[in-house]
């Protein structure tokens, strides 16, 4: 290799993109000529200085969010189901079967194993929040609240502190959910409480968006073999928020 | 789904078969719709977390940040649509590039305006006031210099330099990304640098 070859080269050598027998070659050279030796020097420092040197632009923040909505918008979720549902029916069907139609499949549209244990979860929210019902242990300490739980099961729930982001741990209970044990996580916001129920999924994962039920919200989600079904009286827009806050924080 | 199985098979009245078949009809949709609310959650998953990569990326070609943001929406969007087909490999890569693609489509398109509203101001004036370094530079000086080169840089330098450099590509990446070849990654990302070395007086 000449020195013509190794400036060519040079960048691509500092980077560590040359192939093996090249950078060898490479290497060899360097050892031997000063010159290209301080190039080199001069090449990666110059790199490291760029990295150093110019901007990361990171995301604003609330980009995340608007991102979220426009997916929820786009994914065609139960609160914007007019929307989507009008206009492909309205131009390929007649107004009346539509009607019918629509009613019907309104009705049959969730699934049913998701009906009865959204009926189930409606139940144990309900209960929860008559008197001295809600929490076995209170805390707003995410430690305490987890080995509490995890003590009375045989999974181990995860426990986010939402404190910064307005969601006030109170503490956790152990509820019946699908004929099983599962852990209640309660938060509260805005006055209202919230009850994340978490279980193992093991024979049926959930997944639906918020949705509004006896003047409840709720919606379910499966994560890492873990279902999740969170409810309360908030609205469903707020509801959608606590959502994506707790499946930040949960991994 | 929730359908008597004899309904299925025989519908029993004409009008039972055409309540039948947009029923089954709309419930695919609903269907349908259950698993985009999964879809979306998968995706997010995966895909959110390239988001300060994303905008990093957006911000650096259309050098604006309202526009930065509108972008990384408009490529998050498009992305759904076309999650089906992501393959599963490389998810960045794969993000960045439907990131790039935006943000050229947005450039094309408000390529007049840009022209016009922000391109005429001092903005170019100022690299020639630059002085050349002194022995003691401290770093926020060399800092807005080379930034501000950067920025004036030819976007297929600039673009270059931002996937290598800030982004952490590789040249295969950087590669498949602009649909060029290795060798060409290369030559142009030294060129980037040379121009960006001359402009801020960098080491000599």
């Amino acid at each position: 290799m000449d020195c013509n070859e190794i400036e060519r080269l040079l960048d691509a050598y500092v980077d560590g993109e040359l192939e093996l027998t090249r950078q060898l070659d490479m290497e060899a050279h360097l050892a031997a000529c000063l010159t290209c030796k301080k190039a080199a020097e001069a090449a990666n420092n110059f790199r490291f200085s760029v990295r150093m040197n110019t901007r990361f632009y990171k995301a604003p923040p609330g980009l995340k969010t608007t991102i979220r909505a426009a997916l929820r918008k786009e994914s065609g979720s139960q609160l914007g189901w007019v929307s989507r549902f009008w206009r492909p029916l309205a131009c390929t069907a007649g107004i009346l079967v539509l009607g019918l139609s629509f009613a019907w499949a309104w009705i049959a549209d969730a699934h049913h194993k998701d009906r009865e244990l959204i009926a189930e979860a409606i139940s144990d929210h309900t209960r929860s929040l008559l008197a001295n019902h809600l929490l076995d242990i209170t805390s707003s300490d995410q430690h305490t609240v987890k080995p509490w739980v995890t003590g009375k099961l045989d999974y181990t729930p995860p426990v986010a502190d939402l404190a910064d982001v307005g969601y006030k741990l109170l503490g956790g209970r152990i509820d019946l959910l699908e004929n099983r044990p599962v852990a209640a996580i309660v938060y509260q916001y805005q006055g209202h409480f919230i009850n994340v129920f978490v279980w193992p999924a093991a024979s049926h994962a959930i997944d639906f968006d918020v949705q509004s039920q006896q003047g409840y919200s709720l919606c379910g989600w499966n994560k890492a073999s873990l279902n999740y079904l969170i409810i309360s009286e908030l609205s469903p827009a707020d509801m959608e928020k606590f959502e994506d806050q707790l499946r930040d924080r949960t991994e | 789904m929730c359908l008597p199985i004899y309904a299925r098979g025989e519908a029993r009245s004409h009008f039972l078969r055409i309540k039948l078949v947009y029923s089954e009809k709309s419930m695919r949709q609903g269907q349908a719709d259950r698993l985009r609310a999964q879809d979306r959650r998968r995706f997010e998953e995966i895909f959110l977390p390239y988001l300060d990569a994303a905008f990093n990326l957006a911000r650096w070609i259309v050098q604006h940040d309202q526009d930065a943001r509108d972008v990384v929406q408009d490529a998050y969007v498009r992305a759904f649509k076309g999650f089906h087909r992501f393959r599963g490999e490389n998810p960045r890569a794969w993000f960045l590039t439907i990131t790039r693609n935006t943000a050229y489509n947005w450039l094309k398109r408000y390529e007049a305006e840009e022209k016009l509203v922000r391109y005429d101001e001092a903005k170019h004036a100022d690299i020639i006031l630059m002085k050349e370094p002194d022995d003691a530079l401290v770093s926020e000086e060399r800092k807005e210099r080379l930034q501000k080169v950067l920025e004036r840089l030819p976007l297929e330098f600039r673009e270059v330099i931002v996937l290598y450099e800030l982004e952490g590509l590789s040249y295969k990446e950087v590669a498949a990304m602009l649909g060029i070849p290795i060798g060409t990654v290369m030559s142009r990302l030294s060129r980037a640098r040379q121009r960006l070395r001359e402009g801020s007086h960098y080491g000599t």
